[in-house]
């Protein structure tokens, strides 16, 4: 009994180890067969023009992208974060010419704010995660509709453009934010006890409070960080583009959060994280301009965006752990 | 060792079980059944009885093992429906209520077959044979109430009620070959409704046979006719009450197996270190649960409370910790009071902890042994400057725990899911061990593990006890509470009936 | 135990009624409220009319909706139903006629068993599965559209009017309401699916099928939608929009939590969201008339919900919630 014992836990061993991975080796095969796929259809993209417009629309994605997935990784789900952002940006379209930088912690705050909303939300009045921020989501577009009465609005400060467009090394600055962001986000996952604490809530959660973790804090503090991200993403895109009008929330939810599960962050909690979110970004943003590139429309790549989003959350999706699922 | 009767309704031979292919649930298990009795199957928790009642209604399927009904081979049944249709169904201990529905409903669920045309429910119909049944069973409800309206005992009824019925509604046959089984069913009652549960049940024993599980013994000797006792998932007794004679303690004896308490080695225990109070519960009340609960708790000391189900200890235990409300008395924790609705964090915080054997609530099993190690010991594995993870210190840390505990493991990176269920519990310790909060709570540490891996644990506890841990034991092993526990309180319905120390214990609980 | 004897005068019915169904306060404080404050406007027959379309156009939706909330999931496809199955529509008329408009239906009875085999099997949450799916449906709507919205002539006898004064979707929505409110009150599936959203573990040991009734249901939502989608489609003079607009995927939610339906399942129903859609229309139609700014209403609504989401969470107890 004790030798078939040890052989069966290796198996198992294995068979746990194979899983965790496998999930890590698909998105990266995947960017590497998307890269290959570019070259060929059109080697000239990845010359440097390319590359440039692939940066400006993987960065700001990938800012709110990490937000979103500490959200998930703690087994909730955050619908808000595309509103804020949009927010975000029209707070300083309006008001970058009146008072110039202080748009950058004006936004940056309502945006907070916002996130502590849902936090309470979820953690105080006990409403699930979807239905908090889905509402939350309303009112900011509505808060948005209401203050830009639809209107197109054009940022002229240049110093507040400097921010994002700046060239260092042939990369415009905001790339240099979008990586530095991700790396902390990462580093905060993974190695700090705050990090550690969002996986053991997403993992099992009455382990977590069995664990001596404050869930209602660490719930609030999350959606406080992904409203904090969704609002840099915010800034920086604005600052990027220069202008702009509103679309609607459903138009990018998906896309961000098919970014999130194709990295590998699994739906049910606890795995995951942004360094594999930005996998999950460079594929979906790049699919995103392989796709214009061939000219395929809008319509085309809402339909990838979402069978990939259903695709990835079946896959990452923990069966051994969830008994039950609405 | 099976009583064939001549009125043998079923019998069940040479039942195997085995779960992630590691445990064995139940091993060669033979029960049978005849008509118009109740027959009582007892044992620890963990010993196999719940997996029993599982493949009997069809929730499992035996690895091996035949059953034959009224002396023919029949395969098991694949779901309760079909287990039904044999004339067997059961009444779980928990979960087995749908709050939400209307009683005449619930009566119904699942065989609402005779009652329904072209999809369409005959709803008066069943309302009137809702009420019909109700009054046959003298159960005290409306059938328009909810589910959750009802007190506990009341549920419970409309449940036992709710089989028989599945039984007679499916059941090809007559009524007298109907096998109910009762899982626990006296646990969230009071002393008069458990004794109008057994008046009916014999009542009804003329129209059915009944299964009663429990580990409550006087229960089991009152209204049983026959006893077969499970012990770590093989039938190692069987009892005939209108043939034996069997005392209580006897029959204590067979479930604990009394053989096993020499074996167990053990290094010396200490005796309680100090005067040092680190708990005093005072007239401790939670309504419904527990009334007037005092004891002092002293560093290195560990107390048990010992008590059937229900009676109360569950309940106190998860009040120290943190995850239950107390509605009068005090908590006083070195010296400072507790208040009564802080969180098991803030708990931790003042260093009470809480273990649990049933290891999917406490650990993360898709994290690795390190991992699960470090979370309660965070403070331990921090860089010096900087606040974050020293993965080579947490690796350490669990490599001392690993081989402190002997944990069977390739790596201190493995998933948990990979190991064995001592193996998890080990870990479960081993956290605990190196936490050393200053009271630790322990909720059947060692259910349903192998003996080996039982004495690593109790080793540990009691290294934890000499270093000064207080610990309050909660288990249905009287052989731990031997084992472990300097003095033990014995409550019933969720008041302390006496307390006594080790020594008075092992005489009572073994002589 | 409750005293079940019932009072009957009036004032206690509506007192009774009150209690059973809070929304009806609301609903009667709504009417109160911009009755006196518009009187001219909102007291007419054309604002009534108004309301009926608006109420009619809402609860098509939400009938399918609500059966599968009862189970404690939620299905939120039938927008996509309706733009891709309008957009079928047009693509497919020149081939098969008038019989092309029975495409929405099936389309809605095949998208909801997909939905209930992936959302049961593969054990994806309904809320994303399903917002995922509209995505893709609206995505392939733009796609077959060719980006304009297309025009579907020929159906006008469905929505033509059969009684003076009523609008014929509404007598073709009555049978639909009627149809989901028996399925959940008066047949065996209807207490199954309760059962599944009170306590799943439960059902599952009385011996209930879950994933079986699970697929039903979205099946059975799916193909509500798709023929709610019918009527409203001609509603809309047979046109089918090429934009995913947020609003008519929310504004059904709305009507179904507002009516009372718990959205952890096992309580509330179509019979609810009757009332809700009712008061929520009501409000809509009273924010249109007033002079508040337009967009004040998106912001009214977003609160509406988080409102009535919070006031139905009190309810629920120990649950862990995600």
């Amino acid at each position: 009994m004790k030798g078939n014992d040890k052989a069966v836990v290796k198996e198992l061993f294995i068979s746990g180890w194979l899983r965790n991975n496998i999930s890590t080796i698909i998105p990266v095969i995947a960017v590497v067969v998307i890269i290959g796929i570019f070259q060929i259809i059109n080697p000239v993209f990845l010359k440097y023009q390319g590359i440039i417009t692939l940066v400006y629309a993987m960065s700001y994605f990938l800012i709110a992208a990490c937000g979103l997935t500490f959200v998930i990784l703690m087994g909730s789900f955050d619908f808000s974060v595309v509103s804020v952002l949009k927010l975000s940006s029209l707070l300083c379209v309006l008001y970058v010419d009146r008072i110039g930088l202080m748009v950058i912690p004006l936004a940056l705050l309502v945006s907070v704010g916002f996130g502590f909303i849902n936090g309470i939300l979820f953690a105080k009045l006990k409403v699930p995660s979807f239905m908090a921020t889905l509402g939350v989501s309303i009112v900011v577009e509505g808060i948005g509709l209401y203050l830009s009465k639809g209107f197109l609005h054009i940022v002229t400060n240049q110093t507040f453009k400097a921010l994002t467009v700046t060239f260092i090394a042939g990369l415009p600055s905001i790339f240099y934010w979008a990586i530095g962001v991700c790396i902390i986000c990462t580093l905060i996952a993974l190695i700090t006890p705050f990090g550690r604490r969002i996986y053991a809530i997403g993992g099992n959660p009455i382990g977590a409070v069995l664990s001596g973790i404050n869930l209602d804090r660490y719930r609030i503090y999350v959606f406080m960080l992904s409203g904090f991200l969704a609002g840099l993403a915010g800034i920086l895109h604005i600052s990027q583009q220069g202008g702009g009008s509103i679309e609607m929330a459903a138009d990018m939810s998906i896309p961000l959060f098919a970014s999130v599960v194709a990295g590998g962050t699994a739906l049910s909690g606890g795995v995951g994280g942004p360094h594999r979110t930005l996998l999950g970004v460079i594929i979906i943003t790049w699919i995103q301009a392989g796709m214009l590139m061939l000219g395929y429309d809008r319509g085309i790549q809402m339909v990838v965006f979402g069978a990939i989003a259903i695709v990835m959350g079946i896959a990452t999706i923990d069966r051994r752990r969830i008994k039950f699922v609405k | 060792m099976v009583m064939a009767m001549n009125d043998t309704i079923m019998e069940i031979r040479g039942v195997s079980k085995t779960f992630d292919r590691v445990v064995h649930a139940l091993d060669n298990v033979s029960i049978s059944i005849s008509k118009n009795e109740i027959l009582g199957v007892v044992g620890e928790n963990g010993a196999g009885k719940s997996t029993l009642m599982k493949i009997l209604v069809g929730v499992y399927s035996p690895d091996s093992g035949e059953w034959y009904y009224k002396g023919e081979r029949i395969p098991f049944p694949k779901n309760p429906k079909e287990a039904a249709k044999r004339g067997i169904s059961i009444v779980y201990q928990e979960k087995g209520v749908i709050p939400s529905l209307k009683v005449y409903q619930f009566l119904f669920l699942g065989n609402e077959d005779k009652y329904v045309k072209l999809s369409k429910l005959n709803i008066d119909k069943l309302k009137k044979h809702a009420r019909e049944i109700l009054e046959e069973f003298h159960v005290k409800c409306n059938i328009e109430n909810f589910m959750y309206e009802l007190p506990l005992s009341t549920q419970k009824m409309v449940e036992i009620a709710r089989a028989i019925l599945s039984v007679r509604l499916e059941h090809e046959v007559d009524d007298v070959t109907s096998v109910i089984i009762l899982d626990e069913p006296t646990a969230p009652l009071t002393i008069e409704e458990r004794k109008d549960l057994f008046n009916e049940l014999l009542h009804m024993k003329k129209n059915a046979s009944f299964i009663f599980v429990s580990h409550i013994i006087p229960e089991v000797m009152e209204f049983t006719d026959r006893i077969h006792v499970l012990r770590d998932g093989k039938m190692i007794a069987h009892y005939d009450l209108s043939k034996e004679r069997v005392t209580e303690e006897g029959l204590f004896k067979a479930i604990v197996g009394k053989e096993s308490v020499e074996i167990i080695s053990k290094p010396e225990i200490t005796e309680a270190l100090s005067e040092d109070v680190v708990l005093k519960v005072k007239n401790l009340t939670k309504k419904g649960s527990y009334y007037d609960i005092s004891f002092e708790l002293c560093k290195g000391e560990c107390i048990g409370i010992f008590g059937p189900t229900g009676s109360g200890k569950s309940e106190i235990v998860n009040t120290i910790a943190g995850l239950l409300n107390f509605d009068e008395g005090a908590l006083i924790v070195k010296g400072k009071e507790v208040k009564p609705n802080e969180r098991p964090h803030v708990r931790l915080a003042k260093g009470i902890g809480y273990f649990s054997g049933e290891t999917g609530k406490e650990l993360f099993l898709n994290w690795s042994i390190a991992k699960n190690i470090s979370i309660v010991n965070i403070r331990k594995v921090l860089r010096k400057f900087i606040p974050v993870f020293n993965f080579s210190a947490e690796k350490k840390m669990a490599e001392r725990i690993v081989k402190q505990l002997s944990i069977k493991t390739p790596s201190v990176n493995a998933e948990c899911y990979a190991l064995s269920g001592g193996s998890k519990q080990k870990v479960s310790v081993g956290k605990w061990f190196e936490r050393s909060p200053v009271i630790l709570m322990l909720e059947d540490p060692t259910i349903g593990i192998d003996v080996g891996a039982r004495n690593d644990i109790y080793d540990s506890t009691i290294e934890m006890k000499n270093r000064g841990i207080a610990m309050i034991l909660i288990s249905d092993d009287p052989k731990e509470y031997s084992l472990l526990c300097d003095k033990i309180l014995f409550i019933k319905h969720g008041r302390i009936q006496k307390v006594i120390n080790n020594e008075k214990f092992k005489q009572e609980m073994f002589e | 135990m409750k005293n079940l004897n019932r009072k009957t005068s009036i004032p206690s019915i509506i007192m009774q009624a009150i209690k059973i169904y809070p929304v009806i306060f609301v609903l009667i404080a709504f009417v109160v409220i911009f009755s006196s404050l518009y009187p001219q406007r909102f007291l007419t027959l054309l604002n009534l009319t108004a309301i009926i379309r608006q109420f009619v156009s809402l609860m098509l939706f939400a009938a399918g909706p609500s059966i599968v909330v009862v189970t404690g999931s939620l299905d939120l496809s039938y927008v996509g139903i309706w733009m891709l199955g309008g957009i079928l529509v047009w693509l497919l008329q020149p081939f098969l006629g008038m019989y092309s408009i029975l495409v929405i239906p099936i389309l809605g009875l095949v998208t909801g068993f997909l939905i209930g085999i992936i959302h049961a099997k593969a054990k994806m949450p309904s809320f994303i599965l399903t917002l995922s799916l509209l995505v893709i449906y609206s995505g392939l709507t733009a796609t077959i559209a060719g980006g304009i919205p297309r025009t579907v002539k020929g159906y006008d006898f469905i929505t033509a009017d059969l009684i003076r004064g009523v609008p014929t979707p509404f007598l073709w929505a009555i049978p639909i309401i009627i149809a989901a409110i028996y399925i959940v009150k008066r047949t065996r599936m209807g207490i199954y699916l309760y059962s599944i959203g009170s306590n799943e573990e439960g059902a599952k040991l009385a011996g209930i099928n879950v994933d079986r009734y699970k697929i039903l249901a979205f099946t059975i939502s799916g193909l509500f939608s798709g023929i709610g989608s019918v009527i409203i489609f001609q509603h809309h003079g047979g046109s089918v929009p090429v934009a995913l607009n947020l609003n008519t995927v929310v504004y059904p939610l709305v009507a179904i939590v507002l009516g009372g339906t718990l959205l952890i399942g096992g309580s509330g129903g179509p019979h609810r969201t009757i009332l809700g859609a009712l008061t929520f229309t009501v409000l809509i139609r009273g924010l249109n008339i007033s002079f508040l700014d337009p967009t004040m209403i998106q912001l009214i609504v977003g609160l509406l919900l988080i409102a009535s989401i919070i006031a139905s969470s009190r309810g629920v107890r120990g649950v862990t919630v995600t």
